[in-house]
């Protein structure tokens, strides 16, 4: 990430001005789905911009080297070979924008990423993922150790106590949720974040990134995701600094819509390399 | 393996990450088109009607100027043709028990489902309208009305007893409509069994294709005919003979002279007029979802017209950076592309909008620049227009929006009522208290809180003021096309030599009489204007006659400033008045009913000499009453809350009292009638100008002397004189909301001429009798109906 968020004073009373209406923003998230709506080559483009973006990421308890090994080599070869030729793109480098792992998989991600000769960011959620609910101090241990073994980019969970008691945090980047709750990434909250980004920018000129997180499983899903933002923030938002997707089964699924959108034939299963 | 289909712009796209065209094939409107030879006529009795010797006007692609058919133009033998298939086929399907027509209208929702991709593609191809708005809107809302009508349909026996369906409807639509529109308004009508003659504006394909559908489901041919021609058959559709009601929707100014040619004529007429709506956003708004509120009202193809913005000064620049930023992202185009927001809309809307902008521009305004490019235009924000230049009077056109700034909520009203016209507004405040005192002080006949545009076929949707009074959906949509049962037809009463310049101008000059002579007291003298008896200003006065022409009395000859007097003082009651609560307003009828007993022996006198037995005239007055408690009770259970499918929260169907209501009392009855009139408008909070029985006047008179002591000054002004005098002053006062006229069908045809003046809606008898002692005609749910105005208050809820 390039520029970081330099920070201001902290003013309660922006956040105290804040007014939102929920069903009116229900209704939005509802339109914006319905109003933008992207087909044929824009589509296939569109998808393969939304890999670029992809945070390709396993959270599980029994992650092994072998397994991180072959999300890291998914990250860096995100579409078969071919299909980005058809396309004419197999010359933009496209590889997600990170791999995201627990902290202690980084040491595994970042040999499997050299390995396969590439520099794609590893990230790591720590500070005690997913609740916060740690010390302060093994969390900030936590994130030194990521850190140590090689993670460049860091998912910290907030104490969220802190916020519901109205003691703010800053950041580079937003995230919608762990992807480890009940409810994830939905349209309704993602625009509450977005237009909040967007004042943020407009009263101290910093801009701060957004992460959707969880449940982004269709293809068709990451484009809704990359209209809202284009339509709540503009393309100047759409880039890895700035916007990102946390998923792990979204990238197959869009692999299968680039195969159907280049032979016009639905993949079977075994047509394309798991993750 | 991979055989490509990609072509070379993927990159590019990846790159710049543009939209791309979404197109919606419309290869089934053309197979459509084809089947008709590419000509379309009109659809009546269940037939395609195609006279030879018509000029035709070409269906055209609004966007690539495409011809896609030729349509054939109505004229006047074809309109008598499809009035006549109305007139037949109601005969049976008004005799239908609900349940059939409720299966009937269920079986066309069923087959819209079912054929609605033809329907959308179609409409949206000759339309322009962007695809999507069709699609998943109208469509979707047409289904549902046709679902809702039908479940009112099949409770009609007992939901809606007592009244009946009036006949055919002349439905007329504009230029520029979705086919929506005419489901909103032939839904209530056939669900209560009345049939429809629509005229549409040339070139309109979508409502053919409907009614050609509901044609063919079979046994009711004739209860949907459709003709397509230019606006000068609307008179000639309206003064058909077989025509009972018109149902008109369009421009203010066609609307005025249709009710001008209308006045005296068989068919009654319902507007609907005017397209503008209005935003009201506050300090506490969440101003970005209010920015969405003004591209749902005026830059999405949802709304009809342009949208008058108030912003208050505190968050002026926040809103306005926030609506450009907005704008920016809209994108027009195609409307049969499934992304864009706003499609075109035809040469006659570019022209309208851009000399609007022009004309704002010249007075002061800024606007950006104005686009002189067709067929598209683009989503244009005014600000700065000068709150006294003439554009700042005149309908906002789409897709404009016109912003101004106010410092106060009271202030924001004031504005907001300002204007002639009264159809839709929302307010965008998060404080429930700002948000619940804007939306009922608005004038308005639907009120949004915090959303705009929503509609649902059970909630009523119509206007008041300029706005036209018809209503469509809910149950106020029912009532358009019902009449009491029993009454006699409504019959044309129109005088082809009546002269409306000099109706009631002069005054007959009136000479003493004599003296006064009789048992009874003096009777009271004096105009009853702001709670007292005052001089009339013309200083004369008229004598009136017993039943055997003895002198019983003079009034006093009241006159236009008069008129002009008791207008300013039921003004200055109305506000107070309506405020007051409907118990509190049923407590001061209840005390005046109680003293009219007290005074019974007095009243009953005066009616024996205007020769009623001693009996009956005691029974008049004990009526008279038991009329004003039983308007006292009924007040107090108006109103009702509606629930809607697909909304968290309430709508409120509120019933509003009208403002000042103009009454001319039948001579007939000279007591009953007038308090059966007086009692409902004052228990909706109405005030009331009244001009009493011509013949005995001075029945009301003694009412006054206990209104005196009663009520409120200037809750009901009592001003007796020439009648017909009276009844021009009244009936051309621009300031009185509505008028009931209970008098000769010449001085009914004046009235609703003149009532085009500020489209006031009136009720006249024109010469018909009333059985005032009759419980239906003297207190029946008629009179509730009319002495009050809905307006639908949407409260969506969430945290």
């Amino acid at each position: 990430m390039s520029a970081h968020n330099r920070g201001t004073e902290l003013d309660l009373s922006w956040i105290s001005k804040i007014q939102v209406n929920h069903p009116a923003v229900l209704r939005r998230a509802e339109q914006i789905q319905a109003r933008r709506t992207v087909k044929k080559e824009w589509q296939a483009a569109w998808l393969l911009k939304a890999v670029t973006f992809i945070d390709l990421t396993t959270l599980s308890g029994d992650d092994t080297s072998s397994n991180i090994q072959r999300l890291c080599y998914k990250a860096k070869y995100p579409i078969r070979e071919d299909l980005l030729k058809a396309l004419n793109m197999h010359d933009k480098g496209i590889t997600t924008a990170a791999v995201c792992v627990y902290p202690a998989r980084v040491c595994d991600a970042v040999k499997a990423l050299k390995a396969a000769g590439c520099n794609i960011p590893v990230a790591s959620v720590a500070a005690g993922f997913p609740a916060g609910q740690t010390h302060l101090k093994t969390r900030l241990e936590e994130i030194r150790l990521a850190v140590e073994d090689g993670a460049t980019e860091i998912d910290v969970v907030i104490n969220r106590s802190l916020v519901l008691t109205g003691q703010w945090e800053g950041s580079d980047f937003i995230k919608t949720s762990t992807g480890k709750e009940t409810v994830n990434a939905t349209f309704p909250v993602a625009i509450v974040m977005l237009r909040a980004i967007r004042d943020f920018f407009w009263k101290t000129g910093n801009k701060i990134g957004f992460k959707p997180a969880g449940g982004i499983r269709s293809a068709k899903d990451s484009l809704a995701w990359l209209s809202l933002v284009k339509e709540e923030l503009g393309d100047e938002w759409l880039k890895p600094e700035l916007f990102r997707i946390g998923a792990s089964t979204l990238l197959s699924d869009i692999e299968r819509q680039i195969y159907h959108h280049v032979t016009g034939r639905y993949a079977a299963y075994h047509d394309l390399p798991m993750s | 393996m991979a055989a490509t289909r990609a072509g070379p712009r993927a990159r590019e796209i990846f790159t710049s990450l543009e939209y791309g065209p979404v197109p919606e094939s419309h290869a089934c409107a053309l197979a459509w088109l084809d089947t008709q030879d590419r000509c379309l006529g009109h659809y009546v009795n269940g037939k395609w009607l195609k006279p030879e010797h018509r000029n035709s006007v070409p269906c055209q692609d609004p966007i690539t100027g495409e011809n896609l058919a030729s349509c054939l133009q109505a004229q006047a033998e074809d309109v008598a043709a499809a009035v006549e298939a109305a007139r037949m086929a109601f005969k049976g399907w008004s005799a239908h028990p609900g349940v059939v027509r409720a299966q009937h209208l269920t079986r066309l929702a069923e087959v819209i489902q079912k054929h609605q991709r033809l329907l959308w593609t179609l409409e949206s191809l000759v339309t322009g309208r962007a695809v999507r708005e069709v699609r998943d809107g109208d469509v979707q809302l047409a289904q549902q009305l046709l679902h809702y009508h039908a479940i009112q349909a099949s409770t009609q026996e007992e939901a809606l007893a007592g009244w009946e369906p009036m006949g055919v409807i002349g439905l007329i639509l504009p230029p520029t409509f979705s086919f929506l529109e005419m489901m909103w308004r032939i839904c209530p009508a056939l669900a209560v069994g009345c049939t429809v003659v629509a005229l549409v504006p040339p070139a309109s394909p979508a409502p053919l294709l409907l009614a050609q559908l509901a044609g063919e489901l079979g046994p009711f041919p004739g209860i949907l005919n459709v003709l397509s021609g230019p606006a000068s058959l609307v008179p000639i559709l309206a003064s058909q003979p077989g025509i009972r009601k018109v149902a008109f929707c369009g421009a203010p100014e066609e609307g005025r002279a249709l009710r001008r040619s209308l006045a005296g004529e068989c068919a009654e007429l319902g507007l609907a007029l005017g397209t503008e709506s209005l935003l009201l956003l506050t300090d506490t708004a969440d101003v970005d979802s209010a920015v969405e509120g003004v591209v749902d009202a005026a830059w999405s193809d949802r709304g009809p017209g342009g949208l008058r913005l108030l912003i208050q000064e505190s968050v002026w620049d926040e809103a306005m950076r926030r609506l450009q930023e907005r704008m920016g992202r809209l994108r027009s185009g195609r409307g049969l592309d499934g992304a864009v927001d706003m499609g075109a809309r035809g040469a006659a809307a570019c022209d309208l909008v851009q000399r609007f902008v022009r004309e704002a521009q010249s007075q002061g305004a800024q606007a950006g620049d104005v686009p002189s490019e067709r067929p598209f235009y683009p989503p244009t924000l005014v600000s700065n227009l000068p709150p006294a230049s003439p554009c700042a009077q005149v309908e906002v056109p789409w897709p404009v929006v016109v912003a101004s700034p106010f410092r106060t909520a009271k202030e924001a009203l004031l504005v907001a009522n300002g204007t002639p016209r009264g159809g839709s507004a929302s307010v965008w405040s998060e404080r429930l208290g700002q948000a619940l005192e804007l939306g009922y002080g608005l004038q308005v006949g639907t009120v949004w809180i915090n959303a705009h545009g929503l509609r649902d076929p059970s909630v009523p949707t119509g206007g008041c003021k300029e706005s036209g009074c018809s209503w469509h959906g809910g149950p106020d949509g029912l009532y358009e096309y019902l009449r009491p049962s029993g009454t006699p037809a409504r019959l044309s009463c129109l005088s082809k030599n009546l002269n409306y310049d000099t109706f009631g101008l002069a005054v007959p000059s009136t000479l003493p009489a004599g003296p006064e002579i009789g048992p009874s007291p003096a009777p009271p003298y004096g105009l009853f204007v702001g709670g007292r008896f005052q001089a009339p200003g013309a200083r004369s006065s008229r004598p009136i006659r017993d039943s055997s022409g003895n002198l019983h009395g003079y009034v006093a000859e009241g006159g236009a400033k008069d008129i002009r007097g008791a207008v300013e003082a039921a003004h200055q009651a109305f506000p107070g008045w309506a405020g007051q609560s409907p118990g509190a307003r049923a407590a001061l009828l209840w005390a005046l009913a109680a003293a009219l007993e007290r005074r019974k022996s007095t009243l009953a006198s005066r009616l024996e000499r205007q020769g009623a037995e001693l009996k009956a005239a005691e029974a008049e007055v004990e009526l008279s009453a038991r009329r004003l408690r039983a308007w006292g009770a009924r007040v107090q259970a108006q109103g009702h809350t509606l629930q809607v499918a697909g909304l968290r929260g309430p709508v409120l169907r509120l019933r509003e009292p009208l403002g000042v209501l103009a009454v001319v009392c039948p001579d007939e009855w000279p007591l009953l009638a007038f308090v059966s009139l007086l009692a409902p408008a004052l228990a909706y909070g109405n005030t009331v100008v009244m001009v009493p029985s011509a013949a005995c006047p001075l029945l009301a008179l003694e009412v006054c002397q206990d209104m005196a002591t009663v009520f409120p000054a200037g809750l009901a002004n009592v001003v007796t004189g020439d009648r017909d005098h009276l009844t021009r002053c009244l009936a051309l006062h621009q300031d009185v909301q509505a008028m009931w006229y209970f008098g000769s069908a010449q001085g009914s045809q004046f009235v609703e001429w003149a009532s085009a003046g500020n489209l006031k809606p009136v009720w006249a008898s024109r010469g018909c009798p009333r059985a005032w002692d009759q419980e239906a005609e003297g207190a029946g749910p008629e009179l509730g109906l009319r002495v009050a105005r809905t307006k639908a208050l949407w409260l969506p809820m969430g945290d």
